[in-house]
C-alpha cells in the first residue's frame, strides 16, 4: 500500500467523505466487475456497489493495515454480492423454469437468433455461477474477471494458496459440467460452437 | 502418453493462471506440443474464462455509473441522522419493556410479591381459646405464670409450689 493510498485510509477512517471519494474513483470500477460477475444484473450490481461503499465508510476503522486494503475490499463486495446473488437466486432459477426450458438455435448466423443465443447463454452462466458454493464462485471471479494472482486471492478469501487452487479447480470442473453444452470439452478437438 | 499427461495435468492450471515456475511451464509447454487432449483441455479453460469474463467486461464499458456516488452520499447523510434519532428513540423506547421476556417474569415476580405481602396484612392472630400466655417467671422461691385473658381482661397469676422432696434435696 503506498503512502497516498495510507493517507487516504486515514482520512476516511477519521469521518472524511472526501477521502471515501477518493477511494471510490479508485476502485468503484473493480468492484463493479466483481458486483457484476457474481450477479449478472446491472441494477443488482449498481446496488452492490453503493451498499458496499456505505458499508465501508461505517466498517473502515476496522482495517488495521495488516492485509492490502484492496483484499479487504474485495472481501467485503464478494460477501455482499453472494449475500444478494442467495436472496435473488431462487426467483431467477423458478422464473426460467416458467418460461420453459431453453433450446439452443443452430443457426447463428441470423441477427435476431444470434442475439437470443448470447442472451441464453449468460443466463446459462449465470444459472451455473448460482449452483457453485460461494467460495468457488468467489475463486472463479477473483481469478477469471479480476486477475487476481493466487497470492491475492488467498488473502482476500482467509485461506491458503493450495485452497485457492482446489476452490478454482472444483469451480471450473463444476462449471463445465453445467456447461458443456457451450464449451468444447476435453478430447473433442477440432470442433467447436460458433464464436459469438 | 497417459501417465505424463495425469503429472502435467497438476500443472496445467498453474500454466493457464500463469503461475506455474520456469520448471512447470516448460515441462508443461513440452508436453503440449505432442498431446492433443491436454490442449484440448487448455482451450476448454479458455473458453471457459471467456464466457464468465466476457459479458463482465461489456458491462462495464457500457456503464457510467450514473448517480452512484450521490446516492452513497445520502444513504450516509441518512444513517448519520439515523443514528441521532434512533439513540433518542432507544432512550425513550419503553417497547422492550413489553417484550415477553421482560413482562412475563416481571408479573410473575409482582404476584409472588403480592402474595407474601397479602400474607402479611391479612395474617390473622390465632386465638387460644380466650386465654393468651404472657410471661412465665421463675424466682428462687417459686415458678410464676402470669395470664392476660384479653377478652375478658382477666389478669390470672398461677403460682407454682415445688413439690416436697425437691424441696428436701434442695
Amino acid at each position: 500500500m503506498n503512502l497516498e493510498e495510507t493517507e487516504m485510509i486515514s482520512r476516511c477512517q477519521r469521518g472524511d467523505q472526501e477521502a471515501l471519494k477518493e477511494i471510490f474513483d479508485k476502485y468503484h470500477k473493480k468492484v463493479y466487475r466483481i458486483a457484476y460477475g457474481v450477479v449478472r444484473q446491472r441494477e443488482e450490481a449498481l446496488d452492490i456497489v453503493q451498499e458496499v461503499f456505505v458499508k465501508l465508510f461505517r466498517s473502515i476503522k476496522n482495517f488495521k493495515g495488516k492485509s492490502h486494503f484492496y483484499t479487504y475490499l474485495y472481501r467485503m463486495v464478494m460477501n455482499t454480492a453472494i449475500d444478494h446473488a442467495r436472496k435473488t437466486g431462487k426467483q431467477i432459477i423458478s422464473s426460467l423454469d416458467e418460461e420453459g426450458s431453453f433450446e439452443p438455435v443452430a443457426d447463428v448466423e441470423k441477427g435476431p437468433e444470434r442475439i437470443l443465443l448470447q442472451k441464453e447463454l449468460e443466463e446459462r452462466v449465470k444459472l451455473a455461477m448460482d449452483k457453485l458454493p460461494a467460495e468457488q464462485r468467489a475463486a472463479l471471479i477473483f481469478r477469471d474477471v479480476e486477475g487476481l494472482s493466487y497470492q491475492e486471492m488467498a488473502e482476500a478469501m482467509g485461506c491458503s494458496i493450495g485452497t485457492v487452487m482446489s476452490r478454482l479447480h472444483y469451480g471450473r470442473k463444476r462449471i463445465q459440467e453445467l456447461l458443456k453444452d457451450y464449451v468444447v470439452p476435453p478430447g473433442k478437438s477440432g470442433q467447436s460452437l460458433p464464436k459469438l | 502418453m497417459k501417465n505424463t499427461c495425469s503429472s502435467i495435468s497438476n500443472f496445467l492450471e498453474k500454466y493457464f493462471d500463469q503461475e506455474a515456475t520456469n520448471k512447470e511451464r516448460l515441462l508443461v509447454e513440452r508436453h503440449l506440443q505432442e498431446c492433443q487432449a491436454c490442449q484440448d483441455a487448455l482451450r476448454s479453460m479458455e473458453e471457459l474464462r471467456a464466457l464468465i469474463k466476457n459479458p463482465v467486461e461489456e458491462a462495464i464499458q457500457k456503464e457510467d455509473f450514473p448517480w452512484v456516488w450521490q446516492k452513497i452520499e445520502r444513504e450516509i447523510r441518512l444513517q448519520k441522522k439515523q443514528t441521532w434519532w434512533q439513540a433518542l428513540r432507544s432512550w425513550l423506547d419503553v417497547s422492550p419493556l413489553f417484550e415477553k421476556k421482560v413482562w412475563i417474569p416481571a408479573v410473575a415476580t409482582a404476584v409472588v410479591l403480592l402474595f407474601i405481602t397479602a400474607q402479611i396484612f391479612f395474617k390473622k392472630i390465632p386465638s387460644y381459646s380466650e386465654t393468651s400466655v404472657v410471661e412465665y417467671i421463675e424466682s428462687e422461691t417459686n415458678n410464676v405464670m402470669v395470664y392476660d385473658i384479653e377478652k375478658s381482661k382477666l389478669t390470672v397469676i398461677w403460682i407454682f409450689e415445688e413439690p416436697e422432696e425437691d424441696s428436701a434435696t434442695s
